[in-house]
């Protein structure tokens, strides 16, 4: 029905080769050390990016509070690397805990003594966390601002407490694992290309898997339950459960994301629970597109290469200038960027845009 | 630990005072909320501001601190208005929009106070008999502290008395339960959305003068106080007395757990206990009427 290119899907998954390939072509023309890691790094955000879009962009439910997710699984991940640096006979203690005054290992702790059992749990807790919080409000029916006011208030909360076990989790000094991960036998060396591959394996499945899931039925669904809860509702659905299933899904990609993020730069902090960096996370989105997952990407790589390159010279004013954009996009371009690009491409395509415009309201569908 | 009632009876007075800090704070932006839906995310640097304000007219214009507190209000209720005037008002329609473009805000405005005052605490004389410790029997508390709570109850029955009891109050509460009707009935909602803005926001900033001599003033001063803020106006449900009976409950419970435990992990049982609180009642204590959210 509608000609613009940005709703054909045909047009979508090429743009998702082109991205890819393009990113995936990265280690071939750079091999400096440093530059990777950072690219690395960018694909860690571009992960949380995917998560928010999908659910915000996808599901309506603003979740302020990602950095939780994210956070845990940083965590995980630094107690999974801490504990393989650790000698479980003669040397079973972190350094940090024996300086806090702690004299064995607690019991949450020794779980992660195994590498498996450690990434298992890394991504398993906030998962499970996910799905209960979840689970607890959408029953409840809370939903709009009062969840991202709730969510926020629950990273604030866990973010104090990780500050404050300073014997369990070291406090505002964080986690720095002496060695990279061991794994099947191999460091993965975060300035390596393998390090690279891994968060690009990462972040293409789970965009790819997050654009799927987005086109199917289920998808659908939590399409309609954000224009309208409650008809969705009367239609039969149990929204509480999409809802929840939504916010899991996004949930995890963040813990994915976490333990990349600890996998890369080999330290963790309560820094990563702050509530700014969640907020961040939704700002990347917001401006990118947070209906596209491919725009939250762009909109992520976009400010954070834009701190790292022009931050040094505005380092002063680039708050300033960050916050004032996205008050910019929130009041003129609520779709953010992917979706002035699919307004631009709907007035290439059509002589008359009024005609258009109603036809792409009928068939708008999430990319 | 001695746990005997005098240090408890101390820690409910703590309690108290607790409470009233964080009602305060979380005053406008429950004016704000319950009347016009907007979530205000720039809440807590508009307390900044105030303190700045504050600062700025004992520093440079030799203010006395008492009288800094209503120019404070003066102030940022005057920059509440033009934030209204420039921004809010074209996203009324939209309540999660509001949130991330005052959000934007608040990162100009922090930013914006860093870049011109730098990013070392300033500081606020007090009067002499405001910082003495006033004592009733073996309880005591600093008079700062008692001023926090008797202007708090001031300013509470301030607000009861304008919302309930007068033209304007009424005006408030119509758009409130219903803009069309009130429309059609010759109010002009935009009006009273911008003057409740601008109330709010004044609020805040006279929060903000008061928190300046409680503690340092920092550009980012704010931010330890929204998250409070927005548990006491979700808490409470958007309306005066929930927020009122908000503030009171979650300040006893901080400052009895924090006796109890400490303070860190009394504020980690705080957040959950109000998580736990909203998923038996999502409209909380007490909302406000007809058409809520």
């Amino acid at each position: 029905m509608s000609s613009n290119p940005y709703h054909d899907k045909r047009c979508q998954w090429l743009m998702y080769l082109v991205f890819f390939a393009g990113v995936g072509l990265i280690p071939v023309f750079i091999d400096d050390a440093f530059l990777l890691n950072q690219f690395a790094l960018y694909g860690v955000f571009g992960l949380l990016a995917v998560s928010i879009s999908l659910c915000w962009g996808a599901g309506g439910i603003l979740n302020l509070g990602q950095g939780l997710m994210f956070g845990l699984s940083a965590y995980g991940m630094a107690m999974t690397m801490q504990m393989q640096s650790q000698d479980p006979i003669n040397n079973p203690i972190p350094p940090f805990m024996l300086n806090n005054g702690l004299d064995h290992l607690p019991w949450f702790w020794s779980l992660f003594s195994s590498t498996g059992g450690g990434i298992f749990l890394t991504l398993a807790v906030p998962t499970l966390f996910c799905l209960l919080f979840g689970g607890l409000m959408f029953s409840a029916r809370v939903s709009g601002p009062f969840f991202a006011i709730i969510s926020l208030a629950l990273l604030s909360a866990v973010g104090t407490l990780v500050l404050d076990i300073q014997p369990y989790t070291n406090g505002a000094n964080g986690i720095s694992p002496p060695m990279p991960l061991q794994i099947f036998g191999a460091p993965l060396d975060p300035y390596s290309t393998s390090m690279f591959w891994v968060v690009f394996v990462c972040l293409c499945g789970l965009t790819v898997l997050a654009k799927l899931i987005t086109q199917s039925k289920f998808g659908q669904i939590v399409h309609a339950l954000k224009n309208d809860p409650e008809r969705v509702r009367f239609l039969g659905y149990n929204v509480a459960l999409y809802e929840t299933l939504i916010y899991t899904l996004s949930g995890f990609i963040a813990a994915v994301a976490g333990c990349c993020f600890t996998l890369i730069v080999q330290y963790v902090s309560p820094a990563q629970f702050d509530v700014a960096f969640s907020i961040t996370m939704v700002i990347w989105a917001g401006i990118g597109g947070r209906l596209s997952l491919l725009g939250s990407i762009i909109g992520a790589l976009l400010i954070q290469g834009g701190q790292s390159y022009l931050g040094d010279s505005f380092l002063n004013s680039w708050m300033l200038i960050l916050g004032l954009f996205f008050i910019v996009v929130v009041r003129f371009l609520p779709r953010g960027l992917a979706g002035l690009i699919e307004s631009v491409l709907g007035r290439l395509r059509t002589p008359e845009p009024a005609a258009h415009e109603a036809s792409a309201a009928l068939t708008k569908s999430g990319s | 630990m001695d746990y005997s009632w005098v240090t408890f009876a101390n820690a409910l007075l703590l309690g108290l005072s607790i409470g009233s800090i964080w009602l305060i704070a979380a005053l406008g932006l429950t004016i704000i909320y319950g009347t016009a839906g907007v979530i205000n995310m720039a809440h807590g640097e508009l307390i900044m501001l105030g303190a700045y304000s504050a600062y700025c007219l004992q520093t440079y214009l030799g203010v006395s601190y008492l009288l800094c507190i209503p120019l404070s209000f003066v102030i940022v209720a005057l920059f509440g208005l033009v934030i209204e005037r420039v921004l809010i008002r074209y996203l009324y329609a939209r309540p999660l929009d509001t949130l991330l473009a005052t959000w934007g805000v608040s990162l100009v405005l922090m930013q914006g106070v860093r870049m011109i005052f730098g990013n070392d605490p300033k500081y606020i004389n007090m009067p002499q008999f405001l910082s003495s410790n006033v004592s009733f029997g073996p309880l005591s508390l600093s008079a700062f502290r008692i001023l926090i709570i008797a202007m708090t109850a001031v300013l509470v029955g301030a607000f009861w008395y304008v919302f309930y009891r007068t033209h304007f109050g009424i005006k408030i509460r119509a758009v409130t339960q219903n803009k069309e009707m009130a429309a059609s009935f010759g109010i002009n909602s935009q009006r009273i959305y911008m003057l409740t803005f601008a109330l709010g926001a004044g609020l805040a900033g006279l929060a903000g003068s008061l928190f300046a001599a409680l503690s340092i003033v920092l550009p980012n001063m704010g931010t330890g106080y929204i998250v409070q803020s927005f548990l006491v106006v979700v808490t409470g449900g958007g309306s005066l007395l929930g927020s009122v009976a908000a503030g009171a409950l979650t300040g006893e419970i901080q400052s009895v757990l924090a006796y109890l435990i400490n303070d860190t992990f009394a504020r980690f049982m705080l957040f959950i206990l109000i998580v736990v609180f909203l998923r038996f009642r999502p409209q909380g204590l007490f909302s406000a009427g007809a058409t809520r959210r």
